[in-house]
């Protein structure tokens, strides 16, 4: 409780000074020498970019395969400018100290309207800032804001907290609930003692209770806020930040709400205005949400559905639609799976099998030579949201140069114009636009499908299954090199006199017809 | 009664064009010069070849009066006895008109006389086919029967075919039908799928397949197919080639659906022809075999040019019939004639008629003569300006009527539904603009070759020259390419328009060359560059036509050629600033051009085949 002797302008600054610390492991209660802000400004930017890059990299790997930017790591982007923009304020603020002092003399006279003195107010103030500059240990604190450890007072206030969350019995835990819970928070606690610190723990408890993307909770949430207390009345509170801690707080919310793609609303602008005024952070963090929300919103020209379907069998449907952008192609559910319980995993014996093909596919597997094999490959993974799925393409090497078709245009095919000039001169250098684009061929995919297992005898039903459409597939020799883990890309193979090494618990195997036809009656 | 007097005069008449045929072909004898270059190549490279389009083509008194004692009794029954608004709603024609249209030999018309056709010169037939344009039913009937149906056997048949199927075929008993559209090919011949197969005694082919769309598909008793066969080539591989076939409905195994139920033309008829198992004896193997191809080519190439004055026949009904309307309607104590916007529609209406009119006769006259020069840029122009004209003509038309233009009971509606098939059928337009830049580009391109090679090698004195004439053409220079002046072929009176097209020409040599040397053979691909090519020869070509027409007028002292001169130049002006809008966007870097953007919308729309734009109404917060 040392911070509650502290008092005035000394106790304020100290306080931000701590707030700020956020990124550094030091004792917030040091007294920072006049040159130490700059480094801890640095220190601190670089901590906020890292956990911005960090976070980057985490989406990347779960949407980088299907290709679409992601959004929230840009916005997280932002969410690190906050950051890094606020601590320019840290010098700053240290630079104004003297001034402060005497101007917070004529101000506290001055400001008209005032409800409280300012003084009394300072003691909460620097309660709550000293646990957040506690429990932010980590760099990471503005993203997941981990419990705050409050000493002593709070920390009872919190297993009350905890009690509030708890008496919602276990299972049925829903929004009415949550709801009630914060609730009872403000009935039974009239001063909102220890709000923020509830706000935190209702924070991390609302995936629980499935609210985490309910607009209308965290605006029930932003309520608990007292209102008009936090609002900065004179211009150096507005300089400096005012009441850090419920700011910051604040700004967790939103946070939160942004990494759930809660849009705010007019009612959360009108709730934060109340709280703590147009000029402060949850402010500029809701209009640069406000901003950045619309803009990015619908960037992904591949959106994935939030909510994704629980049937194994329509998931797979979904992802092998995300993958093939042909409107025109077929999906075909080759196999049903035989008992779906309630949990939704299917018996192992006969898993779905779900396969798409376009018409070009199908046309392009007609005309394979069947004097080369095709290839079932994979299993590959693709993340759709949380949810990794896997799939097998049935592919072909790329014919080498010597054999390919020069296509050419037969001298009666147009009834109408001539499909060809004869010249002997072509497109000249400077309408030629294709100078600088550098193409990688591959070889043809003939087919994707997504299987509840992937083992051979899984696979090749879905081959003998693709024969029905595919006659000519019937004449191909079929090679299954299935990797026994997933997700590596198999390197290209360069034909059958190279074979790939076989991967771990793959199953290399080339199989006439006839033993096909039998794996896939077995 | 009236029906044996028109027989007896139709009989003088065919005595009369007999012996005019006779005079024109021995006249053809006579004149046995080398073929002339075709017009419209040459435009492409710059130049106008004069003889070909100056003077106007005229056809002599005799001939004239003979047209015109044949037109009469056409003409006075196709406004007398034939009910348009009858054959539109019953969706046939009435046999007793088809009985009539037989006597009157209009199914006949350009069958030569020894096998009992009436032997009509191509303007002749133009001529008459301006009043069978009166009703479009009847015009496509007639069409499908004598233009495409029975072609075959005129252009490519032998003799005995000729004289077995041909005079039957002029007397209408038996009805034509060309058979080449299917399910899975339109324009691609490739991919025909009726076979015909040679049967065990090689007497016979086995003729299977189906025909879509096919006009006078369920009256024909003769047939045009073309069918895949078997052909072996010089170096002994087996190939499928096309092959024509003249097949009667006798030869067993041709059945024919229910007719289709159709926009327009609802009067003619229209189904699904089946062969199966059609057994086709080999003399019956239309041109060679494998030579399907060609001969399919020629037939469609030959039958566009009388769409010109099938139109104009119907624009210049409807300019009396929506006159009449505007001059008695009054609104606001003024008649509708006296309203700008109503007046501008009528000259509108004017314009085209004259232009498609002046094209249509310079074609056939271009035709008629000796030495049967292709004219097949010529006649797809005429085709592609023609629809377009009338479609746009009658819905103008439509506007002057107001609401009474869309009900049905009044023609308006249904010569709108009517005219709309002359924008697709024949090849559609756009099929048609890519054969006329196609065509020239190539005439073009196998005379520039060896300029351009020598500029793409950097010859120098090639080089100099070009760069020089560019730069000449850049500070504005005066173009003349002998149209005007003192004994021009232009009379004075059109001799600014003559100076805009001689401009125009000259500059779509130009950039006709710069596109060559740009795209090279590559330009098949540049659709859109094509397109405009062929905008620009298609206004170059109906300038040259009205041009050469209105000289004509004012000199020989027709009937009202101020009246043409006007439309002349009023067409040459529009035509003019068009075309230099269209040539400038074929400029390399143009602001004009939005191809590439117009690319990119319908790529991004395509892909997700669907409009991609939010409702207006979305929101994002």
């Amino acid at each position: 409780m040392r911070q509650l002797k502290l008092r005035g302008v000394k106790a304020l600054s100290r306080s931000h000074t701590a707030s700020w610390e956020l990124g550094r492991n030091s004792n917030p209660r040091q007294s920072v020498s006049p040159k130490e802000p700059r480094i801890l400004t640095a220190s601190l930017r670089a901590a906020a970019l890292s956990s911005c890059w960090k976070h980057n990299n985490e989406e990347d790997k779960v949407s980088g395969r299907l290709g679409e930017p992601d959004l929230k790591s840009e916005i997280k982007g932002t969410g690190g400018c906050l950051t890094s923009s606020s601590m320019s304020w840290a010098q700053a603020l240290l630079l104004a100290r003297g001034i402060s002092r005497g101007w917070r003399g004529i101000c506290g006279a001055t400001v008209m309207g005032a409800p409280f003195p300012q003084v009394p107010l300072q003691a909460p103030r620097g309660l709550h800032c000293s646990a957040a500059a506690t429990a932010a240990g980590s760099s990471d604190s503005w993203l997941a804001p981990p419990p705050p450890e409050p000493q002593k007072g709070p920390t009872k206030a919190l297993a009350f907290h905890e009690e509030l969350f708890q008496r919602a019995p276990e299972g049925t835990r829903d929004k009415a609930d949550f709801v009630r819970a914060v609730q009872n928070f403000g009935q039974h606690n009239v001063h909102k003692r220890g709000h923020v610190d509830f706000i935190y723990l209702a924070l991390r408890k609302m995936r629980e209770f499935g609210v985490e993307r309910d607009l209308a909770v965290y605006n029930l949430l932003l309520d608990v806020f007292p209102k008009e207390v936090f609002r900065p009345r004179s211009i150096f509170q507005r300089m400096f930040i005012h009441y850090p801690r419920q700011q910051e707080c604040g700004v967790a919310v939103l946070e939160q709400m942004e990494n759930h793609g809660v849009m705010p609303n007019k009612e959360t602008e009108f709730l934060l205005l109340q709280i703590f005024g147009r000029k402060s952070y949850p402010m500029l963090k809701f209009v640069r949400m406000k901003l950045w929300f619309s803009r990015f919103k619908n960037i992904n020209p591949f959106p994935v559905p939030r909510d994704l379907p629980r049937d194994p069998v329509d998931l797979a449907k979904l992802g092998l639609r995300h993958m093939e952008p042909n409107l025109n192609a077929t999906v075909t559910i080759y196999q049903m799976p035989s008992s779906t319980d309630s949990t939704g995993a299917a018996d192992p014996a006969e898993p779905h099998i779900v396969g798409i093909q376009t018409p070009d596919q199908q046309a392009a597997l007609a005309h394979h030579n069947p004097a080369r094999p095709v290839f079932v490959e994979g299993p590959f993974s693709l993340w759709l949201r949380n949810k990794c799925v896997y799939y097998h393409i049935l592919r072909a090497d790329l014919l080498p140069p010597e054999e390919r078709e020069v296509e050419e245009i037969p001298e009666e095919w147009n009834l109408y114009y001539p499909m060809q000039l004869h010249l002997d001169y072509g497109r000249s250098g400077w309408d030629d636009y294709e100078f600088d684009v550098h193409k990688v061929e591959e070889g043809p995919v003939f087919a994707i499908c997504m299987a509840g297992a992937h083992d051979q005898a899984t696979l090749a039903k879905w081959i003998q299954g693709l024969q029905e459409t595919n006659p000519a597939l019937a004449q191909i020799p079929v090679v299954f090199r299935l990797a026994g883990s997933t997700g590596e890309l198999l390197a290209p193979s360069s034909g059958l006199e190279e074979p790939s090494p076989p991967p771990p618990e793959g199953q290399e195997e080339e199989e006439d017809d006839q033993q096909r036809q039998h794996q896939g009656q077995s | 009664m009236a029906v044996s007097v028109l027989v007896s005069r139709r009989a003088v008449l065919v005595r009369a064009s007999r012996a005019l045929v006779a005079f024109a072909t021995s006249r053809r004898l006579l004149r046995t010069s080398p073929p002339s270059r075709a017009f419209a190549k040459e435009l492409f490279l710059g130049k106008i070849e004069k003889k070909e389009v100056f003077p106007f083509p005229e056809v002599s008194q005799d001939e004239l009066n003979d047209i015109n004692q044949f037109v009469g009794p056409v003409e006075k029954f196709f406004t007398e006895e034939v009910d348009s608004k009858r054959i539109d709603r019953e969706g046939r024609i009435p046999d007793e008109t088809l009985d009539k249209l037989k006597s009157l030999g209009l199914f006949g018309m350009q069958v030569p006389e020894e096998y009992g056709g009436l032997g009509f010169s191509n303007t002749m037939y133009a001529r008459l086919g301006e009043i069978v344009g009166l009703d479009a039913s009847i015009a496509v009937t007639l069409a499908a029967h004598q233009a495409i149906g029975l072609k075959g056997i005129i252009l490519a048949g032998n003799k005995e075919q000729k004289a077995k199927y041909l005079p039957r075929l002029a007397s209408g008993e038996h009805i034509a039908a060309f058979c080449l559209t299917e399910p899975s090919s339109g324009s691609d011949a490739a991919s025909i799928k009726s076979r015909a197969t040679l049967s065990e005694d090689k007497k016979h082919y086995i003729l299977n397949g189906s025909k879509v769309w096919i006009t006078n598909g369920g009256l024909a008793n003769i047939f045009t197919v073309f069918a895949k066969t078997e052909v072996v080539d010089s170096d002994g591989s087996v190939k499928d080639k096309i092959t024509a076939f003249i097949v009667e409905r006798d030869f067993g195994g041709v059945t024919h659906g229910k007719p289709e139920d159709k926009l327009g033309i609802r009067g003619s008829n229209t189904c699904e022809v089946h062969f199966e198992n059609t057994r086709v004896p080999i003399e019956n193997v239309l041109g060679e075999v494998g030579g399907g191809f060609k001969v399919a080519m020629n037939i469609l190439n030959s039958g566009r040019f009388s769409m010109g004055s099938t139109v104009a026949g119907m624009l210049k009904k409807l300019i009396e019939m929506t006159a009449a309307y505007a001059c008695t309607r009054k609104q606001f104590n003024k008649n509708l004639s006296e309203f700008g916007l109503i007046q501008e529609k009528f000259a509108l209406m004017a314009q085209k008629a004259y232009v498609m009119e002046s094209m249509a006769y310079l074609t056939a006259g271009m035709l008629d003569q000796p030495g049967f020069p292709d004219c097949s840029i010529e006649a797809a122009m005429v085709k592609v300006f023609s629809s377009e004209g009338a479609w746009q003509c009658v819905s103008e038309a439509l506007q002057i009527l107001g609401g009474s233009g869309y009900m049905r009971d009044y023609p308006y509606e249904r010569l709108l539904r009517d005219s709309r098939i002359l924008l697709i059928f024949e090849g559609t337009n756009e099929i048609l603009r890519m054969y006329i830049a196609l065509t020239g580009l190539q005439h073009a391109g196998r005379i520039l070759t060896a300029r351009i090679n020598e500029l793409k090698r950097g010859n120098v004195t090639t080089v100099i020259e070009t760069v020089g004439r560019r730069l000449r053409d850049s500070l504005g220079r005066t173009v003349d390419l002998g149209l005007t002046g003192k004994l021009g072929a232009v009379h004075p009176s059109v001799a600014d328009s003559a100076n805009k097209l001689e401009e125009n020409v000259y500059y779509f040599g130009r950039t006709v060359e710069t596109l060559l040397l740009r795209f090279g053979k590559t330009i098949v691909e540049e659709q859109m560059v094509l397109k405009r090519v062929a905008n620009i020869l298609i206004n170059l070509y109906g300038m040259t036509a009205v041009l050469s027409r209105a000289s004509r007028s004012i000199r020989v002292g027709i009937r009202n050629h101020d009246h043409e001169v006007l439309l002349a130049n009023i067409f040459c002006a529009e035509a003019y600033y068009q075309n230099l809008f269209t040539l400038s966007q074929l400029d390399k870097y143009s602001p004009e051009n939005l191809d590439e953007q117009i690319k990119k919308v319908s790529q991004q729309v395509l892909e997700k085949q669907a409009y991609i734009c939010a409702h207006p109404l979305d929101r994002t917060s």
